[in-house]
């Protein structure tokens, strides 16, 4: 393999390895599916960027993905493995609905989102909460706890959507009453694209600054480095690594509350499922880097809108676009390059 | 009532333990590998479809097992030869598993199998209350019953078996053995994957005679859980993945006698079962751990 590694060296051949093998192997899955891929291909370039239509998409698709990547990144800082953005985001998604069906309905748009904001991120927050008391109080492993708790939220969820949140005028359908007009998201007019890609982006240039500009990032980025040595040194590892896992949940759960405040307008059983892991991935492929999120996070999100149009239009089931993603994902895992968080 | 609940979840735990078991022996070479879940889901396929066909569950049987091993060859490849992140790497085997098993298994959701049936041991089944419990199973539970034993064994009393573990705890250990710390991570992912799709094909064929997208919903999440509960001791392991099937059983139980609570909170049990007995076990874990694998865990995965 040494000679390959060499040959690595060229920035032009791991985009070959990364990107074009992909591409060229789910080619050839569309062939022996007896799918014309050229015109599936083309398909979902135009799907992506052929209009203005599919642009919104990629952009409404991509705004969680920033989000549950930051939930990512924010404990990666501390050193800590956050997987948990799926159950975060589901919980976050859960509070922020049962605020505004049954505490704050019809409340005007200038506090009514605010607050909606606020009961999104505290739900995703008790959600990392959660792992991050079971990390300090026991010393119980966060990527296996946080993973444990998405399978968790998502019961909880499907219970309150086939329970007491249920709207009584679905007939048989299980998902949250619609929210009032005042508690949904500005969107542009004449299009789906809703203001959380704005406050994503926000977000994640803020976590950028709080990393490189303040003390608390400068300390988070020491825990990370080398715990033991941080302990030994008298930083309070535990403390910052339980806050910066809480501020990973509720950032996971503010995207839970955009995703329902922002689209729909309801909850749903279904509502934010990968988005999570999608968001992990994100993060991963940025090497943790709050501003790299933001563009890892928009091919994810252009795979997933295309990865939509194929089965539309070329007849695929939508369990496609994971075979697309984990091809991608692959072949940037291969190119093997040492990942420094 | 306790019998039923003690008999599921030896039947219902089985198929956690194989993939504890393959998840197991994988982490102990030094390699965590989320893509269990994959290798599971993409199991229960392929035994089911290859059942089908076939008409025999022995070939269903065969089939799971490759699919598993293959799933698993792609993590080993990554991991070790690419030295990707293990986490990020088995979560993108997950997805991967989960989107081949429903792309290639949507034409099978209604299909009807002859899969694996309950077998009644003679004499040992008519054991008062422990012959129900445990010898009233498919083959497969039964060749557990004979695995974790013999896991245990190859681990702990081989020469092979310090060799593996060497793998995963000390390097030079393997050197000395004159053997490739590379080659011997390898044959433990592939036995992992192995194993967590004969999981996967005891689920599909022999447990619940049905294909459903995603129908493993993390047990392969949960091997990698059990396996840090159960301190990297296959014994353990086995105690693990009954509870986790006596939970699922005893949330059976319940909704069959139309106890009155919802469905989706008695799913969840055995999510958070596994969760406070990882909680209860936790304290003295961490001396435990293989000391390749201190790394995955709290270096992110590196």
């Amino acid at each position: 393999m040494s000679f390959l590694q060499e040959k690595m060296r060229f920035p032009g051949s791991q985009w070959i390895v990364g990107y074009v093998l992909p591409i060229l192997l789910f080619a050839l899955f569309l062939l022996l599916q007896g799918v014309n891929p050229i015109a599936t291909f083309g398909n979902m370039i135009s799907s992506v960027f052929g209009d203005f239509y599919g642009f919104g998409e990629v952009i409404i698709m991509t705004t969680p993905f920033i989000l549950t990547a930051l939930a990512t990144v924010i404990p990666a800082r501390a050193g800590l493995v956050n997987v948990g953005g799926e159950g975060q985001l589901a919980i976050g998604a859960l509070t922020s609905t049962i605020a505004a069906v049954f505490l704050i309905d019809g409340w005007p748009m200038w506090i009514g989102l605010p607050l909606l904001m606020i009961f999104g991120a505290l739900g995703g927050m008790i959600w990392a909460g959660i792992a991050a008391v079971l990390k300090a109080k026991s010393g119980m492993n966060e990527t296996i706890t946080t993973l444990l708790l998405n399978y968790i939220a998502f019961y909880t969820l499907a219970f309150f959507v086939h329970g007491p949140l249920k709207d009584p005028t679905s007939f048989n359908w299980p998902h949250s009453p619609e929210l009032s007009d005042s508690l949904r998201l500005p969107t542009i007019p004449g299009s789906r694209i809703h203001i959380g890609i704005v406050i994503a982006i926000v977000i994640a240039v803020g976590m950028y600054f709080l990393f490189k500009k303040t003390r608390w990032g400068f300390y988070l980025k020491i825990v990370g480095g080398n715990p033991i040595a941080a302990f030994q040194s008298g930083f309070k590892v535990n403390k910052l690594q339980f806050w910066a896992l809480v501020m990973g949940g509720a950032i996971a759960g503010l995207a839970g509350m955009i995703e329902v405040t922002g689209i729909e307008g309801r909850l749903r059983q279904t509502t934010g499922v990968d988005y999570g892991y999608l968001g992990f991935l994100a993060a991963w492929m940025a090497r943790n880097h709050p501003i790299g999120i933001i563009f890892t996070a928009l091919i994810i999100g252009m795979i997933s809108v295309s990865g939509n149009s194929m089965e539309m239009t070329a007849g695929l089931p939508a369990s496609v676009v994971h075979i697309l993603m984990a091809l991608v994902l692959f072949g940037i895992l291969a190119m093997g390059r040492k990942s420094k968080s | 009532m306790i019998i039923e609940v003690l008999t599921g979840a030896i039947i219902a735990g089985t198929s956690v333990l194989y993939a504890t078991t393959g998840e197991l022996i994988s982490e102990r070479a030094g390699v965590i590998n989320l893509g269990t879940e994959g290798s599971m889901v993409s199991g229960a396929m392929a035994a089911f479809a290859a059942t089908a066909w076939s008409g025999s569950p022995w070939i269903g049987l065969a089939f799971g097992a490759i699919a598993g091993l293959l799933i698993s060859l792609i993590h080993a490849f990554l991991v070790i030869d690419r030295k990707a992140n293990q986490l990020a790497t088995g979560l993108t085997i997950m997805f991967f598993g989960l989107g081949l098993s429903a792309f290639f298994g949507r034409s099978l959701v209604d299909k009807q199998i002859n899969g694996f049936e309950s077998i009644d041991i003679p004499l040992l089944s008519q054991i008062p209350f422990v012959g129900r419990i445990l010898f009233t199973h498919d083959v497969l539970t039964y060749l557990s019953y004979l695995l974790v034993p013999a896991v245990w064994f190859f681990l702990f009393r081989t020469k092979w078996g310090i060799i593996l573990r060497g793998a995963g705890e000390n390097e030079q250990v393997v050197y000395a053995y004159g053997k490739s710390p590379k080659l011997v991570r390898y044959l433990a992912v592939m036995a992992g994957g192995l194993l967590a799709g004969v999981g996967g094909a005891q689920l599909s064929t022999a447990f619940t005679h049905t294909w459903i997208e995603g129908m493993t919903q993390g047990r392969g999440i949960i091997a990698v859980a059990l396996v840090i509960f159960a301190s990297w001791l296959p014994f353990r392991a086995m105690l693990g993945a009954y509870l986790f099937g006596g939970a699922y059983a005893l949330q059976l139980a319940l909704q069959g006698r139309g106890v009155d609570i919802s469905q989706f909170l008695l799913f969840m049990l055995p999510y958070v079962l596994t969760l406070v007995a990882m909680f209860i076990v936790e304290r003295k874990q961490r001396n435990m751990m293989p000391l390749g694998l201190k790394d995955v865990f709290e270096g992110g995965g590196n």
